[in-house]
């Protein structure tokens, strides 16, 4: 950080500069009025909650988006990039993270798609492909054979291909949207010395991550936006993790969170011995009545695994599960595990609500009510629920003409309260919830987070899975931290923070290397 | 300010099934050129003759809804038609009949089902290589015999009339009624509305996915038997070559009717009108002395006109 501020210190030039930039979808209003530059060898970080404009931003540098107003200048002229094409020749490279490799195609085919080098005849030069392939995942320190199978690779694998993608376009802006969501820490180090010597290089990168640690470690600049507007562009040296989150935020984070419950009653779910998977280590885990507990630590760690074990959509290994203390016949199977848990009050709240969730061509009234029909068997009469339906949307403040009205035409906060609803309505008593505010905005969160604490108060129980470990320490009263398909630690959230959860989960990952190095 | 007006328009109108324009489209143009037509007896006759395609389209509407398909009719058909008109069981009462005939439709819903419902594999290809199947069963059971003829209190029920209007068109109401009332007053039609929607959030709900399939190509089977039965009685002969064209016509009059894959709405009513709009176009084109030809492309155009349709509704429902 002492080479980032020395460099920021003297007289750098500026790679590009957005000046002014102005973007609204249909009615409403993504970017207003944001500038951004880029400096030469550095690295920048683009923060904000979901929905602030980065990947707006960054979808306009790439060229995948026009802006309404505003200009993009090189050295003064203004440049515009009519296509992503245009952008990538200009020398902007973007790794989105979404992964957009072909499963079926081979590593040189991917990085080759649509720019694949020919010979006399027109028919495909493989040689040099696969050569060129060889020389660009090198570069990267990874040493694949470039005729294998995207499908064969793992996801960090696949993660890594597609930054070599980006980097063999020997460009000199790099947009990287959070590309370690799907890395271990020992990968993360991989990609961080790579981006110090794309930076060390002259190039400028752009980083967007949620992990506080990962901005800390490795940019010399950020720049936050909040509510498409621009908040601040700040050198790093002179932030810390609270000022910036309160920057991002715009308010203190207690004032987002409900008070938390202070005596958990008897226990709901009981967990023991669960085994994810057969290499995995054993845990054992406990929800009280009146508790919200968090399953913390890196992303895809297996805390969706086990969640969704529960309900039968993912094989455990093994594991004893009890519900108010009638244990259950484990494993559940996949087709009627649902069904079978609902029964006994347990519900699962899918993280994907338009995927998995909802019903965006039916009503509001379908969605809320489809926990309640089904809870009855096909051949009997249906009821309406029309005044429960009322109540559910009344309760949770949904903002809609009527339960009529078909729940594709909501705002992701209304969509995400209808979703929770048709749990809540189906009188549930112990929700498994993952991620119950993705991509909504901050007023809606605050909200949600309101009626999982009310639904706690009365009686309920709650495991919450999020990607944001805030969102976790500020709704939850006791976190799990888990890593490598097992519980790691456990903690009160009150004394937890994002330090001390991704301490835990490292350094069982560092002890237990050292275990197998040791003769 | 304008454009949100029209824009709602445009969602309203389009929520109609197509075809209702196009029966009410059809219905003028007889009206004007031949008003003469318009007798409860004269159409009546016609509307019989598409019965077994409309009690056929209450199966199809079904198993489309939960995005499955069934295309093992005109084998079904066959089957029955062949145990009717053959001397496979000879001297056997119309209960006899009935009773075989559905236990035939029954068994080919629920392998249907399993296979779509349970195994994953494809619809399509199940449903025709059960199809190809019957197909061949038949062929091999008549091979070298000559068609016979169905028992003549077949046609003696499907010649009578209630009031004015044909038993079989009754039938055909009282099955529909049966039908919308099945699915709007009981928790299946909302498993139904649910798996056509989403599948995966229906699975999430609690929605039993599987069995919901497996039950809509069962009543499918069931009402394939029927349709068999009352196609059969309409021939009065056996024969290799009947009701080959049914299928299809049933899922084009499913989806005039405005019930679309992967979506999990439309009713039993919008497919009802489909195939009164294919009765309607038989007179329509009859009258106008236009032939077989005629008849087939228009028929297809009118399929691709409502595929257009909804096109253009998806494409504006998404903006």
């Amino acid at each position: 950080m002492q080479v980032a501020a020395t460099r920021i210190g003297g007289d750098v030039k500026k790679r590009i500069e957005m000046s002014g930039i102005s973007k609204a979808f249909g009615g409403s209003v993504a970017l207003k009025n944001v500038s951004f530059e880029l400096l030469e060898g550095s690295v920048h970080a683009l923060m904000g909650e979901n929905g602030a404009g980065k990947s707006t931003l960054m979808k306009i540098l790439a060229g995948v988006h026009q802006p309404d107003s505003g200009e993009i200048f090189r050295d003064g002229r203004a440049v515009t990039f009519a296509t992503p094409k245009e952008a990538l020749d200009f020398g902007i490279s973007t790794v989105f993270q979404e992964l957009s490799l072909l499963a079926n195609l081979t590593i040189a085919e991917n990085m080759f798609l649509g720019r694949e080098p020919t010979l006399r005849f027109g028919t495909v030069d493989y040689t040099t492909m696969n050569r060129e392939t060889t020389k660009a995942l090198a570069e990267l320190g990874l040493d694949l054979d470039p005729k294998t199978m995207v499908s064969e690779l793992t996801i960090a694998e696949r993660q890594f291909v597609e930054i070599a993608h980006g980097i063999k376009a020997d460009a000199s802006i790099f947009i990287l949207d959070e590309p370690t969501a799907a890395l271990n820490a020992a990968d993360v180090e991989v990609l961080n010395r790579h981006i110090r010597r794309l930076r060390d290089e002259g190039k400028a990168i752009v980083y967007i991550s949620h992990r506080m640690d990962e901005i800390f470690e490795i940019c010399d600049m950020v720049t936050v936006l909040k509510d498409s507007e621009l908040v601040a562009t700040k050198p790093l040296a002179e932030m810390t993790p609270h000022s910036l989150i309160a920057m991002m935020v715009g308010r203190e984070l207690k004032d987002l969170f409900p008070e938390r419950n202070a005596e958990p009653g008897e226990p709901m779910l009981d967990v023991e011995n669960f085994r994810i998977s057969a290499s995995s280590e054993p845990f054992s885990m406990t929800v009280g009545k009146g508790e919200i507990v968090g399953m913390a630590g890196l992303e895809g760690q297996g805390q969706q695994r086990f969640l969704r074990s529960l309900v039968g959509q993912f094989e455990p290994f093994g594991g004893k599960v009890s519900v108010r203390g009638k244990a259950l016949k484990f494993p559940v199977s996949k087709d009627g595990g649902i069904r079978y848990l609902q029964s006994l009050g347990v519900g699962l709240v899918p993280e994907d609500r338009k995927e998995e969730g909802l019903f965006l061509t039916l009503s509001i009234g379908h969605n809320i009510a489809m926990g309640l029909h089904s809870r009855k068997s096909e051949f009997s009469l249906a009821d309406g629920y029309g005044e429960k339906i009322r109540e559910t949307m009344a309760s949770m403040s949904v903002q809609a003409s009527g339960p009529a009205e078909l729940v594709s035409a909501l705002s992701g906060g209304n969509q995400q309260k209808v979703l929770l609803g048709r749990y809540l309505a189906a009188g549930m008593s112990i929700l498994l919830v993952e991620e119950p505010t993705r991509g909504v905005d901050i007023g809606a969160k605050s909200e949600i987070y309101r009626l999982l604490r009310d639904f706690a108060n009365k009686g309920g129980a709650v495991v919450v899975l999020s990607r944001e470990t805030i969102e976790l320490i500020g709704l939850c009263d006791r976190l799990y931290v888990v890593h490598d398909d097992t519980i790691v630690s456990e903690m009160a959230a009150e004394n937890a923070t994002e330090h001390n959860i991704l301490d835990a989960a490292l350094s069982r990952q560092a002890s237990q290397v050292r275990l197998e190095t040791t003769p | 300010m304008a454009a949100l007006f029209n824009r709602t328009n445009f969602n309203r109108i389009s929520r109609i099934p197509p075809a209702y324009f196009v029966f009410a489209v059809l219905l003028i143009v007889l009206w004007i050129a031949r008003p003469h037509m318009l007798n409860i007896n004269i159409m009546g006759i016609f509307i019989r003759q598409v019965v077994p395609l409309g009690i056929l389209v209450l199966g199809q509407m079904l198993v489309i809804r939960v995005n499955s398909i069934d295309l093992s009719g005109a084998g079904v058909l066959l089957l029955i038609n062949f145990y009717i008109s053959s001397s496979m069981f000879p001297g056997a009462s119309l209960p006899f009949f009935v009773a075989i005939s559905l236990a035939t439709g029954l068994a080919v819903g629920l392998f249907n089902g399993y296979m779509v419902g349970k195994r994953r594999v494809s619809a399509v290809i199940v449903t025709l290589a059960v199809n190809i199947v019957l197909v061949g069963i038949v062929q091999f059971l008549a091979s070298g015999k000559p068609p016979g003829d169905v028992p003549s209190i077949f046609s003696d029920i499907y010649n009578t009339k209630l009031w004015l209007i044909p038993t079989p068109v009754l039938f055909w109401v009282a099955l529909a009624l049966i039908m919308s009332l099945f699915l709007s007053r009981f928790v299946y039609g909302r498993y139904v509305s649910s798996v056509g929607a989403n599948p995966v959030a229906a699975l999430f709900s609690g929605v039993p996915v599987e069995r919901t399939v497996i039950v809509a190509h069962t009543i499918a089977g069931l009402m394939t038997a029927l349709a068999s039965l009352v196609q059969t009685a309409s021939i009065a002969v056996g024969s290799v070559r009947v009701g080959h064209e049914l299928p299809i016509l049933a899922v084009a009059a499913t989806i005039l009717g405005g019930v679309v894959f992967g979506r999990g709405e439309g009713g039993v009513w919008g497919p009802f009108f489909g195939v009164l709009s294919f009765a309607l176009l038989f007179v329509v084109m009859t009258t106008f002395g236009i032939g077989e030809s005629g008849k087939l492309i228009t028929q297809g155009l009118i399929i691709l006109l409502a595929a257009i349709f909804y096109g253009l509704r998806t494409a504006k429902s998404r903006t």
